[in-house]
C-alpha cells in the first residue's frame, strides 16, 4: 500500500510541479500588466478595440483561420519575422492584455497577421484576402453573397473590421521602435 | 527485483485468468468500439483536409472550413480514438498484471458511455459553430465538467486495479500506466480553470495551453504507450528488460521531467524569457529518460534476435515501432528546443511531423499491438483474418511514413503526398476495426463463461 501512496502522490506531483512553476509564475508575474504609454504622457497602448473588431474576433476563432494564421512576431535574433517585414518590433505580452482570448496560433500557413492592419490599405484589398482567391477557388465564399462574392455578409464586415485593427506598430515600454 | 521482471504470466492459470478477462468484456467491448469508431471518423476528417489543400477539393462550406476539420480530426482522434482505446487496454492490462477481478464494470461502461455523448456534442459543435483557442480544449465549456466526471468514471480503472491487486506485483509497466491515468483528470482541470473558469490573463493562457497540451501527450498518452512497451517487451520475448534495475529512475524521471518541457513550443512567442528557457532546459533532461526507457526495451531488443521475434509477433511488431517511434520524436523534440534551430522550424510543418511520430506511430502503434494480444483474451473470440492484418500494418506503416515525409520536408509536396497518406492510413484503420469488430463480436457471451463469483 506504501507504494500505491508515493506512486500516486508522485505522479500528481509531478503533473502538478510545473503548471504551479510555469503557468502561476507567468500569471504572477503578468497579474497587473495593463495598457501603459510608451513614455510619460503618451497614449495608452495597446489602443482599445472597436466593437465591431470584438465581434469580428469571434468570426475569425469560429472559422478557424488560427490553424493556418499567426499572429506573433519574433525578435530579431529567433527566426526571420522582422527581417521579413512581419513587424516593425517583436510582439510582447503588453499587446495582448486586452484579448479575451489570444490567437497567436502555431502555424504559418498562410502569412503572420499580427500587424496585418497595417498593410491593409482599403476595405475592397481586406475582403479579396479573406476570400482566399488561390487558384480560382473562394475559401470563404459562403461569407458572401452576389456573383462573384463581391456583397460582404455581416459577418465578413465585423471579420474585416477585426483584421485592420490588428497592428503592433506602437511603441512600448518593452519594445520601443526606434 | 529479477522475478519481478517477467511481467509476461504463461497461461498457467487459465481458469483465474478468465475470471479475470471476462467481466472486462463490457466495457471493453463499448470503449474498445468506440475508440475504433472514432479513429475512422478522424482519419476521414484528416483525409478531407488534406484534399482540401487539392484544386479539385470540395467546394467551400462553411461546416467544412480548414480550421473546423482539422479541430474536430484532432479531437475525434485524442479523446475518442487514443482516449477510449486508452481506457480499455489499461484498465485491461493492470487487471491482468495485478489479478483484479473487476466487480463493477458497468461504471467503466456508464463512463465510457458519457465520455463518448460528450465528445459527440464536443466534435458536433467544432464542425456546426467552430473550433475555439486552444487546440484539445476547444470545445464547448459546459463539456468541460462531463468530459472529466465520465473520465473519473471509466479512465481511473487502472488505478484501482493497482491499489487493490491481490498479488504483491509491481512492474514498472503498472507504474506507468497508473501515473498516465491519474495525471490527465488533474491535467483536464487545472488546464480548464486556467483557461474557462478563471482566465488567466492575455499571453498566460498560451502558456497553461501548451502545458496541458505537453502534459496530455507525453504523460497521459505517452505515458500509457510506455507502460504497453514495458509490458509487451518482457512479455513476448519472455525474458527480462535490458538493466530493469533503472526502470525506476526511467519511469521518475520520465514524469517528473515531461512537464517542464511544455513552454519549447513557444520560443520566440510573447511570453518571459525564463519560461522559454525551462522549456529548452526541460527538453534536454528529458533526453536522461529517454536514454533509460530506451536501454530497458531497445537493449532487450537487441539481444538474442530480439527484433526479429519482435518482427514475428503481430504485437510486438507494433510496439517496438512505437516504442522506437515515441523515443526518435522526444529525441527530436530536444534537438529542436535548441534556439537556433527552433527558429528555422517553428510555425512549419515539423511540429505536425513531430505529432505524427509521438502519437501516431508512437501511442497509437502501441495500441494496436496490445489490441491485437487483447481482444482475443477479453471477448474470447480470436481476428478472424491475417489479410486484414497485413493491410492493417502495411497501411498504417507506409501512410505514417508518408505523412512524416510530407510534414518534415516541407513545404513542397506537401498535398499530394499527404493526401495518399491519408487516404494509406484510412485504409488501414477500415481494416482494424473491422477485424476489431469482428473478433469482439465473434466471442462467446460473457454470461456463459462467466464463473460465478465465490
Ligand atoms: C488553409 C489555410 C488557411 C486558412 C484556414 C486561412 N488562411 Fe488566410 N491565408 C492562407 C494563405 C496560404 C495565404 C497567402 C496566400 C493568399 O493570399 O491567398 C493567406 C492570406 C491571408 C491574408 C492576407 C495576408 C497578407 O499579409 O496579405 C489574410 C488577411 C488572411 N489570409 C485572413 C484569413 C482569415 C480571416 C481566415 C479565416 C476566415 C483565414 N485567413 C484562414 C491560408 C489560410
Amino acid at each position: 500500500m506504501k507504494n500505491f501512496r508515493y506512486l500516486v502522490l508522485g505522479a500528481l506531483a509531478a503533473t502538478a510541479l510545473p503548471f504551479v512553476g510555469i503557468v502561476v509564475g507567468a500569471q504572477a508575474q503578468f497579474n497587473s500588466l495593463g495598457r501603459a504609454p510608451a513614455e510619460e504622457g503618451g497614449p495608452l497602448m495597446p489602443p482599445l478595440e472597436p466593437g465591431q473588431a470584438i465581434q469580428g474576433r469571434q468570426v475569425y476563432l469560429s472559422l478557424g483561420c488560427v490553424s493556418c494564421h499567426t499572429q506573433q512576431v519574433r525578435p530579431a535574433g529567433q527566426g526571420g519575422d522582422i527581417a521579413g517585414a512581419l513587424g516593425a518590433r517583436p510582439s510582447v505580452a503588453r499587446d495582448y492584455v486586452l484579448q479575451p482570448v489570444v490567437l497567436l496560433g502555431d502555424r504559418r500557413i498562410g502569412p503572420d497577421l499580427a500587424n496585418y492592419g497595417v498593410r491593409a490599405k482599403a476595405d475592397a484589398d481586406v475582403h479579396l484576402a479573406i476570400l482566399h482567391k488561390v487558384g480560382g477557388r473562394d475559401q470563404f465564399g459562403f461569407l458572401y453573397s452576389g456573383a462573384n462574392h463581391e456583397i460582404p455578409s455581416e459577418r465578413a464586415v465585423m471579420l474585416a473590421a477585426y483584421l485592420r485593427s490588428l497592428r503592433q506598430d506602437y511603441s512600448s515600454p518593452e519594445a520601443p521602435l526606434k | 527485483m529479477t522475478q519481478e521482471q517477467r511481467s509476461g504470466r504463461p497461461d498457467e492459470d487459465r481458469s483465474r485468468l478468465s475470471r479475470i478477462d471476462a467481466p472486462l468484456r463490457a466495457p471493453f467491448l463499448l470503449l474498445f468500439g468506440s475508440a475504433a469508431l472514432w479513429l475512422m471518423l478522424s482519419s476521414a476528417l484528416s483525409l478531407l483536409t488534406t484534399l482540401k489543400a487539392l484544386p479539385a477539393g470540395i467546394g467551400s462550406y462553411e461546416w467544412f472550413a480548414h480550421g473546423r476539420l482539422e479541430a474536430a480530426a484532432r479531437n475525434a482522434f485524442v479523446y475518442g480514438w487514443a482516449g477510449n482505446a486508452l481506457f480499455a487496454i489499461n484498465l485491461w492490462l493492470l487487471a491482468q498484471l495485478g489479478r483484479f477481478e473487476i466487480r463493477n464494470g458497468w461504471m467503466a461502461s456508464v463512463g465510457g458511455l458519457f465520455w463518448n455523448l460528450a465528445l459527440t456534442w464536443c466534435t458536433g459543435s467544432v464542425i456546426v459553430s467552430g473550433p475555439g483557442a486552444y487546440a484539445l480544449l476547444d470545445f464547448p465549456v459546459g463539456a468541460g465538467p462531463v468530459l472529466a466526471a465520465s473520465f473519473a468514471l471509466a479512465g481511473l480503472w487502472p488505478v484501482v486495479a493497482y491499489a487493490k491487486r491481490p498479488t504483491g506485483h509491481n512492474f514498472a509497466a503498472q507504474w506507468f500506466v497508473v501515473g498516465a491515468s491519474v495525471t490527465f483528470l488533474l491535467a483536464f482541470l487545472l488546464a480548464q480553470a486556467a483557461v474557462f473558469w478563471a482566465p488567466a490573463s492575455g499571453v498566460v493562457q498560451a502558456v497553461a495551453h501548451s502545458w496541458y497540451v505537453r502534459t496530455v501527450h507525453l504523460l497521459w498518452l505517452g505515458g500509457s504507450a510506455l507502460g504497453l512497451g514495458y509490458y509487451f517487451v518482457s512479455k513476448v520475448l519472455a525474458r527480462p528488460l535490458h538493466a530493469y534495475y533503472l526502470a525506476s529512475v526511467a519511469f521518475w524521471t520520465y514524469f517528473l521531467f515531461a512537464g517542464w518541457t511544455a513552454p519549447a513550443s513557444l520560443i520566440g512567442s510573447p511570453v518571459p524569457l525564463w519560461i522559454q528557457s525551462i522549456g529548452v532546459v526541460g527538453s534536454m533532461m528529458l533526453l536522461v529518460p529517454v536514454l533509460l526507457i530506451g536501454l530497458n526495451l531497445l537493449g532487450a531488443l537487441s539481444r538474442d534476435g530480439g527484433w526479429f521475434r519482435a518482427w514475428n509477433s503481430t504485437s510486438l511488431r507494433f510496439i517496438s515501432i512505437g516504442i522506437v517511434s515515441l523515443l526518435a520524436s522526444l529525441a527530436i523534440a530536444a534537438w529542436a528546443s535548441d534556439r537556433s534551430v527552433n527558429a528555422g522550424l517553428r510555425f512549419t510543418s515539423f511540429a505536425e511531423g513531430q505529432n505524427l511520430l509521438l502519437l501516431y506511430a508512437g501511442v497509437t502503434f502501441c495500441v494496436f499491438g496490445a489490441a491485437y494480444a487483447a481482444l482475443p483474451r477479453v471477448s474470447g473470440g480470436r481476428w478472424p483474418s491475417a489479410a486484414a492484418i497485413h493491410v492493417h500494418f502495411w497501411a498504417s506503416t507506409l501512410g505514417a511514413a508518408g505523412a512524416a515525409f510530407a510534414a518534415f520536408a516541407h513545404p513542397s509536396a506537401h498535398g499530394f503526398i499527404s493526401a495518399v497518406s491519408a487516404a494509406l492510413l484510412l485504409i488501414g484503420h477500415l481494416a482494424f476495426a473491422s477485424t476489431a469488430f469482428a473478433a469482439l463480436l465473434s466471442g462467446v457471451p460473457a454470461g456463459e463463461s462467466q464463473p460465478a463469483h465465490d
